[in-house]
């Protein structure tokens, strides 16, 4: 036990004084800190802008409208510059090649030529992919024709109006989980055991692969204990990935308090920020366990290997499987049905289950019991590896030369 | 102090690599493990350390089972390696403390250390900065550091400069003169001759000759002379087979049996001008090369 604690320090201290571990880190942080004060810088500058007054019309860019029904151009231009207030609306008699020239020389942003009320051509210059012009102006259009069609049938300008813009109010009452509030936290949680896992369980493998290479590992496995050595290294390393996560998540937090009232009413980062501690200690142990379970293939792996050059070949299985598990949680959390039978059955299996079951819990209704055996099958797991990849070690890192195969190793650790 | 294997064996898949290996090492003498490449010198010093078990046999201490949690061994592998990037105190403390010694003895200790081999100017800096004779030094460390009762020592000298192999044979010398057991594993000979008291040969995974190097040497079979002669040509013309040329004016010359050296003394006293004789002492040297060549 007190090897166990030496090793762990030695490991931990390791990481924490790794130039690149500390960089890696300290980026992050500040990538969160500037995405967390963005609001306020935009809001910053934007009250300048307010501060010099509005933008002069003839700034703006813009919007050429041709129609040929001219009684109805003071009702199109009114409905156009009330929903279109980041243009300029100019009504127009050009020709059609004119109006394509101004467009092209950049006169014109852009420009709608109708036939009636009851079809346009949208002209512009390059489409975006965000360009909503067409769609708004269609229901312009829209809202227009009814409009004109009951006022002729007799109507008032007001009555019409008013049938218009009739609103409906409705509410909704949800008696289990929201799925849409819970779908970033989950979105970010399974992300970020996918990076780190990934990400970690390689630095694991290098790890013990660079020991055996370097031959430390000649005077470490005659000093300390083999199940000693692989928990310590393992453990170090989950430790110091929480570390780097709740330095990330940590400052997000607190930076986001700091900026809260320049988010406003931004749902999605509302909904990351008031997670239910419940579901919080839920995402902390499957995280935890999750991690354990991998990095402990990772480690027993790198004990096979003699190279360094070795490891991303020996490592692929473990990834696969890892990413398979990745896709069927991304799969069913973008269906929306996360009770899949496909689901369930993962979420019970210790390599997919730290994934499937927390996006379940998050995401639907899962019985206590459900939760518990799922935790039970993870830790006994979780256990079982970490003894099985010390005994690999033991073997694995005394064998130099080509991989050995699996199979051998277990027939090796069987007669050990 | 007496470490003792007996009937050690041990297979690694469908090979058997030790064959019943028995030998015994005691306390303030040094113990000399030989063997060609592949005998199974390290899986007996693995085994001996507890990195893996026996298939069966059993290593005793005192006459009792080993208890690895009570004895201490200090080791330096023949493959030497520590971590290249770290610096070379943290990495010896380490080390020791995984030895079951509290930090601040082992600070002391291996600064200590530093002071003896010389190396107390690289105490902060990486180990890859160093000389390979010098992170051998500094490899020597991690096996003695810790004050083990068992030091096991796998080719100590090479890659070392005469006046390092010096200084580490004073320091062997300082830990056999405190009663541990000191096991040497080498293939330079003239190194074991002058340490070890005792020694064993592994050939193919058999011991094939163990005991104090003193009885070996003296129950080698005395029937063969060397003669120094200004007429050493004579003298070979006439032995024929029997003699062997060692030297411009030295003949070894082989009998049936040592009985039979009075009466050819004699006769070579008469015929011939001798200036020195005496029995042949085969070498360890010898001895390995000749235990080692044949049934591998």
């Amino acid at each position: 036990m007190k090897q166990f604690g030496k090793i762990l320090k030695f490991e931990l201290k390791n990481y924490l004084q790794n130039k690149i571990f500390v960089g890696v880190t300290l980026f992050l942080v500040v990538a969160i800190a500037i995405v967390m004060f963005f609001p306020r810088l935009t809001s910053f500058f934007q009250n300048d802008d307010v501060d010099t007054g509005d933008t002069p019309p003839e700034d703006l860019p813009v919007m050429l409208i041709v129609a040929d029904d001219e009684k109805m151009h003071s009702m199109i231009y009114d409905s156009f510059s009330a929903a279109f207030p980041e243009y300029q609306i100019r009504i127009s008699d050009e020709g059609l090649e004119q109006i394509k020239n101004e467009i092209m020389e950049e006169r014109a942003d852009c420009a709608f030529v109708l036939d009636g009320l009851n079809s346009y051509t949208y002209y512009v210059n390059n489409l975006s992919m965000y360009d909503m012009n067409a769609s708004i102006a269609a229901d312009l259009l829209q809202s227009i024709y009814r409009m004109s069609a009951m006022i002729g049938g007799g109507l008032s300008p007001e009555d019409a109006q008013k049938i218009l813009s009739t609103q409906i109010t409705y509410r909704t009452e949800n008696l289990g989980v929201d799925q849409m509030e819970n779908f970033f936290y989950t979105y970010i949680m399974i992300f970020a055991l996918y990076m780190v896992i990934l990400l970690y369980g390689q630095m694991v493998a290098t790890n013990v692969a660079t020991e055996k290479s370097s031959r430390a590992m000649e005077v470490l496995i005659t000093s300390a204990n083999p199940t000693s050595m692989m928990f310590g290294k393992v453990l170090a390393s989950c430790l110091a990935g929480l570390f780097q996560l709740v330095a990330v998540f940590g400052s997000a937090l607190l930076l986001f308090n700091l900026n809260v009232s320049y988010w406003g009413d931004n749902p999605i980062v509302q909904s990351i920020f008031n997670m239910p501690i419940e579901l919080f200690v839920y995402m902390l142990i499957f995280f935890v366990l999750g991690f354990l379970i991998y990095a402990f293939l990772y480690g027993a792996i790198g004990s096979t290997a003699s190279k360094l050059e070795d490891i991303n070949t020996s490592v692929m299985p473990i990834t696969l499987l890892f990413i398979v598990g990745f896709f069927v949680v991304m799969f069913s959390m973008s269906s929306g049905d996360v009770d899949t039978l496909l689901m369930k059955i993962c979420s019970f299996i210790p390599f997919t289950s730290p994934m499937a079951m927390f996006t379940r819990i998050a995401m639907s209704m899962v019985p206590l019991y459900e939760i518990l055996i799922s935790i039970a099958i993870l830790i006994v797991s979780v256990l079982g590896i970490g003894i099985l990849s010390a005994k690999i070690y033991r073997i694995g890192v005394l064998l130099y030369g080509t991989p050995p195969k699996i199979g051998a190793i277990l027939k090796a650790i069987r007669k050990a | 102090m007496k470490l003792e294997l007996k009937n050690i064996e041990k297979s690694f898949g469908e090979k058997q690599v030790l064959k019943g290996v028995s030998f015994c090492a005691e306390g303030g003498q040094a113990f000399g493990l030989l063997g060609r490449n592949g005998a199974g010198k390290t899986t007996s010093i693995r085994i001996l350390m507890n990195v893996f078990p026996p298939n069966s046999g059993e290593v005793l201490f005192d006459g009792a089972p080993i208890d690895y949690k009570k004895v201490q061994f200090g080791y330096l592998p023949e493959e030497r390696g520590l971590y290249p990037k770290k610096k070379i105190i943290d990495q010896l403390v380490y080390f020791a403390e995984l030895k079951g010694i509290g930090h601040a003895e082992a600070v002391k200790s291996v600064d200590a250390w530093l002071v003896i081999l010389g190396m107390a100017e690289y105490r902060n800096k990486r180990l890859d900065t160093l000389s390979k004779g010098n992170q051998q030094k500094i490899q020597l460390i991690t096996a003695l550091a810790h004050d083990p009762q068992i030091i096991i020592l796998d080719e100590p000298f090479s890659g070392l400069d005469p006046v390092n192999a010096r200084l580490l044979k004073e320091v062997v010398k300082e830990e056999i003169g405190k009663g541990k057991i000191v096991l040497f594993s080498s293939h330079q000979m003239n190194y074991i001759e002058e340490f070890c008291d005792s020694i064993a040969i592994l050939n193919g995974g058999n011991v094939v000759l163990s005991g104090r190097l003193y009885d070996i040497k003296r129950n080698y079979p005395r029937n063969r002379l060397v003669i120094r002669s200004m007429q050493s040509d004579e003298i070979f013309r006439a032995f024929g087979e029997r003699a062997e040329r060692l030297d411009t004016d030295e003949i070894l010359l082989r009998m049936d049996s040592p009985a039979q050296k009075q009466d050819t003394l004699r006769t070579l006293a008469e015929t011939y001008d001798i200036d020195e004789f005496r029995v042949f002492e085969p070498s360890l040297n010898d001895i390995f090369v000749e235990y080692t060549n044949k049934e591998v």
